[in-house]
């Protein structure tokens, strides 16, 4: 297992992780606003970056983001240089001239002592700081259905045409993912509404709530072969079953119910 | 024919030479996209058709084949008649029977085709003795202009492929590999990293399925080598690919070329086809037991595709979004499989330096930057166009012997070299020898060999403002630094090029900078900063002037210059009137002419045409107010 | 967005005959699309992302990621103004603006009767003879605001 340094502190991390991790798991703390550990890391925010040297490279050192640096064994690693702070804090004054009115963007740039943006206020502020966290977990989840679209300055994320997106199930894993709170959608009774597109809900047989879009259960028995049924009973109350179930069998009873409520 | 043994082979070559000694006489039409842009194709065809009808063949054993780019572009269309050697420029449809009779059946010169020496005023009749060529040493270059890319025997009888035959049939892969090693090859393309040591670690990497790649999406705006490299003789890329493939262990290769170079792609696609025919590609090449094929991809017009981990996933189908490099191609490439990439110009050596062996190559150069290396010699000099030199030839030699000076003898300012990754050096640095390392130190760059020569007329900041306009276009939008960073550069250099420049401003670009060199994800982040840090270093006073005193010393930011003409000398000759767009210069015949503020829009067309140099430019008023506004809001 | 329908997906159908239905074939595809239209039509690539197997989304994010798709139609004659260092130094501004004066549309825009798009290109490497304005297939070198005209016809 390799052995590192960190601020001065003697960290083992498994091989083929990644320096975010081992920092982590030291205590250390690191600012993220792009990773996640439903997708695979992406190195969009910069604010991950630190130093890394070697005794061999006689005071030369890298500046990586470490979300994506592999451990490697050896390597003393400054998490708090002050050029890695004065990076830290260029790129969220940079996030802050883009996100004025971001509560998240707003605290974070605070605490590295950024409250006003040196730079030219964005016209048309926005809460998405463009992580591309939304995007991953849609294709985390096989449906892409929405992207970036066009590149640099102008790049945003949209579905086809800015059209609701075909592809889309209302699973809502883009908003709840999403660290601004940027994308929105509207649930009410039986319906459900995001990016312009409405979805039918199934209704819980059990107890009524309409809990998973019809799209989603279809797409979801679709991909894994399950009957649609399946997904239809809300986790909540699978769970209750579940107990149920595990009650019954404590008691010496037997049901057939087990092998559903493990899956 | 399949050629299918190093025997014949040598026979191919062998009746490839000999079809081309009985040739006596041939005239060579260039058809590289400068030349055809001024109608080279009409004259080919000119030529074509008149030797057909008049029977020259046979009568003067003279032939006609189209070459690609010699590199004298702006001439062109060029026209050469070898053995000779005579070189005609911007020669017309009509201007061919008076070749033919004149110069190719009597031996008889037409001055009005010759070239003339835009220094010494003297025309100059043969190809090899005019200044632009005659100091030039090529060797990625060549067979460019030389040969007609879409005849293989014309390429096999200047050389092509008996690199590759000796790699093949001679050698062992690590003999290759340590061939190139002692040629001190590095990549071309402008990060010149060593050539040898890239192979060998794509060589070591584990997997059978390896890529070797061509990068052929030559973006630097200002550099065109690559371009004629592919266009002018593709065989030269196609077998340097073959030996990397065979020195690597790769069974499979891309040429990804860039969208906006169409002959380009025709060219290569025409050159694979043939190889394939000849059986210089696909399985069992040359007999040898060694299987490689080649396809292109078409970039989709996006400039950090040059960049490897960008390319790689433009040619899997997707965004051209870079990747973190920790892990390296050579190991995770292409469709996640090791890869090697390797520039058009770079190939283009590779064939050549096996020929003729690694210490050959190594004999030009510097220290650390071996053999020689292309540019495209462009911008306000009286001489543009390609040239290929050792390493180390000073950039004065550069600009002032091959290039003729500055245009209409104006004072030298700057050279832009490396694109947007480069910088602008200034007159007192036009001594050093260029190579990668005193480039870089000077604060610009190799990149890919786009040298821009500027003259007093061009404003730095604006040149600056010019590349970040650029740039903000062109960057992938991935992440933080370069996205926001390039935005907000671009806000403050659009300040400084209106008059709404503030103090401190260079001090926030400078921080800017600082921060998008450290934290940009890729080579088009990181060394996005150079071209303002170069003209910081060299032309800070510049920025001040647009500052403090809201005014463009090369009177090219129009925000801040406005235009008058002198009463003395002007004679009244017209022609400011006839160059400006708005009609804002009246006056009669010979009389002195005067510019009307309110319709002048300051684009400098008429201070450029004057022959009297009776117009000047001065700062602008008017500024200081739109600043205060600009400091209130 | 507004759609501009298509409903002729022909071409489309004999482009992707040539390749293979994989993701790489994507962007060589588009790239045949865009010449066959002048445009990359919405159905087009619907029906590309659905015979390549590849998600829409991705589709439409390649298509306007890189610069040589449009998913407008362009002019019968697209003016390509190359705003390439040399060319921006030798005056290339002053070429979009006597365009931008003379068919009153700027840099991707096309004109109401269709007759001509105008572009910037970010180098097209013909430097040597900047500034360069390609008109349809034809490069015109050294161009200057005052010879422009002659190619702005809209009788060509």
């Amino acid at each position: 297992m390799p052995t590192l340094t960190i601020d001065g502190k003697t960290v083992h991390a498994p091989h083929g992780t990644f320096l975010l991790a081992a920092c982590r798991a030291a205590g250390i703390e690191i600012p993220t606003l792009c990773e996640h550990p439903a997708v695979e890391p992406y190195g969009g925010c910069r604010l991950c970056v630190v130093d890394v040297t070697r005794p061999e490279w006689n005071g030369w050192n890298k500046m990586v983001v470490a979300c994506l640096f592999p451990v490697e064994d050896g390597i003393i690693v400054d998490t708090r240089s002050e050029r890695v702070l004065e990076t830290r804090r260029v790129v969220l004054d940079l996030l802050l001239a883009r996100c004025p009115e971001t509560p998240l963007i707003q605290a974070l740039a605070g605490s590295y002592g950024v409250t006003k943006t040196s730079f030219v206020l964005n016209p048309e502020p926005t809460d998405c700081i463009l992580c591309g966290l939304c995007t991953r977990i849609c294709d985390r989840m096989g449906i892409s259905a929405i992207s970036s679209v066009d590149r640099g300055a102008g790049r945003e994320i949209a579905p086809p045409f800015k059209e609701p997106p075909p592809d889309c199930v209302g699973c809502l894993a883009c908003a709840e993912i999403c660290p601004t709170n940027h994308i929105r959608y509207e649930a009410s009774d039986g319906r459900r509404r995001i990016w312009g597109k409405d979805f039918e809900m199934l209704r819980c047989p059990r107890c009524g709530r309409a809990h998973i879009t019809v799209a989603q259960a279809d797409f979801f028995a679709g991909k894994n072969g399950v009957p649609r049924s399946y997904f239809e009973t809300c986790d909540a109350c699978k769970r209750k079953e579940l107990a149920a179930t595990a009650t019954k069998l404590a008691g010496g009873a037997s049901t057939p119910a087990v092998e559903q409520g493990t899956r | 024919m399949r050629i299918e043994s190093h025997q014949q082979f040598d026979a191919a070559v062998e009746a490839a030479r000999a079809a081309k000694l009985s040739k006596g006489r041939e005239v060579w039409v260039c058809c590289g996209t400068g030349c055809l842009a001024n109608g080279s194709r009409a004259v080919a065809k000119a030529f074509d058709e008149r030797i057909e009808a008049e029977g020259l063949q046979a009568s003067l054993g003279l032939y006609h084949k189209t070459t690609g780019c010699h590199g004298f572009c702006e001439r062109g269309p060029l026209v050469v008649i070898q053995p000779e050697g005579l070189l005609y420029t911007k020669v017309k449809v009509t201007d061919v029977p008076e070749i033919l009779e004149k110069t190719v059946r009597n031996g008889e010169a037409i001055p009005r085709l010759q070239y003339k020496d835009p220094v010494t005023k003297q025309a100059v009749a043969k190809y090899e003795d005019i200044p632009f060529y005659k100091h030039q040493i090529r060797v990625s270059m060549r067979n460019i202009g030389r040969v007609d890319p879409e005849d293989l025997d014309d390429a096999l009888a200047h050389g092509a492929y008996s690199g590759l035959a000796k790699a093949l049939f001679a050698m062992t892969p690590d003999q290759v590999i340590a061939e190139i090693e002692a040629s001190g090859l590095r990549g071309r393309g402008g990060a010149g990293f060593a050539t040898a040591r890239k192979w060998k670690a794509c060589r070591k990497a584990k997997g059978e399925r390896k890529f070797v790649l061509c990068n052929g999406d030559e973006g630097d705006p200002g550099a065109f080598k690559d371009r004629s490299i592919m266009e002018g003789d593709p065989h030269s890329v196609i077998e340097g690919m073959i030996i990397g493939a065979y020195a690597i262990g790769a069974h499979e290769g891309y040429l990804y070329v860039r969208d906006e170079y169409p002959l380009a792609v025709v060219n290569l696609g025409k050159a694979i086809e043939a190889a394939r025919l000849r059986g210089l590609l696909g399985a069992n090449i040359l007999g040898s037991g060694f299987d490689f094929d080649l396809r292109i991809s078409r970039g989709g017009g996006a400039f950090v595709c040059g960049e490897s981990s960008a390319l790689m996933r433009s040619i899997e189908g997707r965004t051209g979004e870079p990747r973190a490099k920790y892990v390296h191609a050579s190991d995770k490439g292409l469709f996640d499989l090791p890869t090697n990439l390797n520039n058009v110009e770079t190939w283009s050596d590779v064939g050549a330096i096996i020929a003729n062996g690694g210490a050959w190559f190594a004999g030009w150069g510097t220290p650390k930057s071996k053999g020689t290396k292309a540019f495209s010699l462009v911008g306000k000099v009286k001489n543009t166009g390609l040239i290929e030199l050792p390493m180390g030839t000073t950039l004065r030699h550069i600009i002032e012997d091959i290039g003729g000076g500055i245009l209409k003898d104006r004072p030298f300012k700057a050279v832009q070299t490396g694109g947007p990754s480069g910088g602008c050096l200034p007159a007192d640095q036009l001594d050093l020898p260029v190579d990668y390392e005193v480039l870089s130190e000077n604060g610009s760059m190799m990149g890919s060999g786009g040298m821009i020569v500027m003259d007093d007329r061009t404003c730095m900041v604006d040149v600056a403002r010019y590349f970040l306009k650029f740039l903000c276009e062109e960057s992938c939008g991935k992440c933080v630094p370069c996205r926001e960073g390039l935005k907000q550069m671009l806000h403050i250099f659009e300040d400084l090029c209106a008059g709404r420049g503030r103090p401190g401003d260079i001090e926030r670009i400078e921080r800017l900078c600082h921060a998008m060199q450290l934290g940009s994800l890729c080579e088009l982040g990181k060394s996005a900063p150079n071209p303002v840090l170069s003209t910081l270093r060299y032309f800070r006073h510049e920025y001040e002037a647009h500052i403090q005193d809201r005014a463009c010393p090369a009177g090219m930011c129009r925000d801040l210059t406005a235009y008058e003409i002198v009463e003395e000398p002007c004679t009244g000759c017209h022609q400011c009137t006839r160059v400006c767009p708005t009609d804002a210069i009246s006056g009669k015949p010979k009389q002195k002419h005067v510019i009307d503020p309110a319709k002048c829009i300051s684009c400098g067309s008429c201070f450029d045409v004057c022959p009297e140099d009776c117009i000047r430019f001065f700062p602008k008023n008017g500024s200081k107010e739109a600043a205060n506004a600009h400091a209130d809001h | 967005m507004e759609r501009v329908p298509c409903t002729d997906l022909a071409p489309v159908d004999a482009i992707l005959a040539r390749y293979p239905r994989e993701e790489p074939s994507l962007i060589q595809v588009l790239q045949d699309v865009q010449r066959a239209y002048n445009y990359l039509p919405c159905e087009a690539l619907e029906r590309v992302a659905g015979e390549l197997g590849v998600p829409l989304a991705k589709v439409f994010s390649v298509a306007t990621f890189y610069k040589a798709f449009s998913l407008n139609p362009q002019g019968r004659t697209i003016i390509k103004v190359c705003t390439g260092t040399a060319c921006h130094i030798r005056g290339a501004s002053q070429l979009i603006e006597e365009v931008q004066r003379r068919l009153d549309i700027g840099p991707g825009e096309t004109t109401g009767d269709m007759a001509f798009s105008l572009q910037t290109v970010n180098c097209v490497g013909a430097c040597a003879m900047a500034p360069v304005v390609i008109v349809g297939e034809k490069y015109v070198g050294a161009a200057k605001a005052t010879t422009l005209a002659t190619y702005l016809d809209r009788g060509e």
